[in-house]
């Protein structure tokens, strides 16, 4: 009898224990909630211009555009900060026409280009955990834009170089192609405006970007 | 290309062991961004590579003045050394112009006829000799390996480059209201033609007819 309850006494232990570790293995959160991990995305991004910068110097979309970005995912938290570094490329032909200023009259062809190159710092949002499979979120993001201002009359240039600050407001979403996968797809939609004043140019350069971008996430 | 190759290949020799991974991969990828530019102007055919410049004296009453004559033959202007000089397509440059006055209704007379305005025509060539510091990490990279760690040490050399360019310059003086005093003659119009296709005698008459159609103002009739 006392060996009977012993063995009852077993089997209704390793049967408790075996019902709890049961579901753990399954709600076990995956390494990319537990830890803090790294994300790095880079994307294809389609630009077009607003404001006074479309009106007055280049109005055409550019699809030269890309950035590459690395991001630190926090644990426990929605947020995500990192750093964006990437290319932007505006350039419009406009036929012969006369330019006058002052006692000189120009007849040219121009092609007027502007190149940035913005260096930022980001805080992302994201509205879903770290294994849904779509996260969306917002970004606000600030830095510096090395810009090229070149104006070509003809083939003969003028020229501006600066560095400027740049800013940004997007809102975005990442698709992972697995649930707790590595790999993923990025989408977003970002207003950037960089303050830069010259020539064409009165009112700094902004513009409208949609990118989409693959993404590689680690911990 | 090569040297977008050897710039990399140098930053991961000497950088690696200070940088991270993470760090590393950013730094190529931009430097990657930054390599790649494009010729924006290289598509210009050469009739929309020109360019015509004029400048007009607005004080200037172009009603007044009846008659005009031309050099005869083409100022050579070349860091401000000059000759001059009378090839087919001066000739053709110079006859061109004799066409547009008249049309704008000015008339020619020969140069000592006191002709109240004069032409004149050059060629104007600036060069410039350009200098820069030759960056060492162009030359950084030994392919045999077994060297890790060092770089070259370089002394600062320099390249030298020169730059030229050309363009015609045509100016129109005043000869009806000579300034007395310090004994010169007004320029009361000017114009540049700049560009690819200058020296081409192809776009010649392009050219001239250009620089006074969009000079309307000189207009005498």
């Amino acid at each position: 009898m006392k060996k009977l309850i012993f063995v009852a006494f077993f089997l209704f232990a390793f049967s408790a224990v075996y019902a709890q570790q049961a579901p753990q293995l399954y709600t076990l959160p995956s390494p990319f909630e537990r830890y803090t991990h790294y994300l790095v995305t880079a994307r294809l991004t389609g630009a077009v211009p607003l404001g006074s910068f479309s009106d007055n110097y280049i109005d055409k979309s550019s699809f030269q555009n890309y950035s590459i970005s690395l991001e630190w995912v926090l644990r426990n938290s929605p947020l995500s900060l990192g750093g964006e570094i990437g290319t932007t490329y505006f350039e419009k032909r406009i036929p012969r026409a006369l330019y006058e200023s002052g006692d000189e009259t120009v007849s040219a062809v121009q092609t007027r280009t502007l190149t940035q190159h913005p260096v930022q710092f980001f805080a992302n949002y994201h509205f879903l955990g770290k294994s849904s499979s779509i996260q969306p979120y917002v970004q606000l993001s600030g830095g510096a834009s090395i810009l090229d201002y070149t104006l070509y009359y003809g083939t003969l240039a003028q020229q501006k170089q600066k560095v400027a600050p740049t800013y940004g407001i997007g809102v975005g979403s990442k698709f992972l192609f697995k649930k707790d996968g590595k790999f993923g797809a990025d989408v977003r939609v970002k207003y950037q405006g960089t303050s830069f004043k010259y020539d064409y140019i009165d009112k700094g350069i902004s513009s409208v970007n949609a990118s989409v971008g693959l993404f590689y996430r680690w911990w | 290309m090569f040297k977008i190759k050897f710039r990399l290949i140098n930053i991961l020799n000497t950088k690696e062991k200070m940088l991270k991974g993470t760090s590393l991969f950013i730094l190529i990828a931009a430097l990657g961004l930054f390599s790649c530019s494009t010729d924006p102007i290289n598509d210009l055919s050469t009739e929309e590579s020109l360019v015509y410049i004029t400048n007009q004296d607005k004080t200037a009453d172009y009603k007044q003045y009846k008659t005009f004559s031309i050099v005869d033959s083409v100022l050579v202007v070349e860091n401000n050394q000059s000759g001059t000089a009378l090839t087919e397509i001066d000739r053709t440059l110079l006859s061109r112009i004799i066409t547009n006055m008249q049309n704008l209704g000015y008339k020619y007379v020969a140069p000592g006829a006191k002709p109240d305005v004069g032409i004149n025509a050059a060629w104007v060539t600036n060069t410039q000799l350009n200098v820069v510091s030759q960056p060492s990490y162009y030359g950084n990279y030994w392919g045999g390996g077994g060297f890790g760690g060092y770089g070259y040490g370089y002394p600062s050399y320099y390249q030298y480059y020169e730059t030229s360019e050309s363009y015609w310059l045509i100016s129109m003086v005043d000869f009806k209201n000579p300034n007395t005093a310090d004994k010169t003659f007004k320029v009361i119009w000017d114009a540049q033609i700049r560009g690819s296709g200058i020296g081409s005698t192809n776009y010649i008459d392009q050219m001239v007819d250009s620089i006074f159609s969009q000079s309307a103002y000189l207009k005498n009739k």
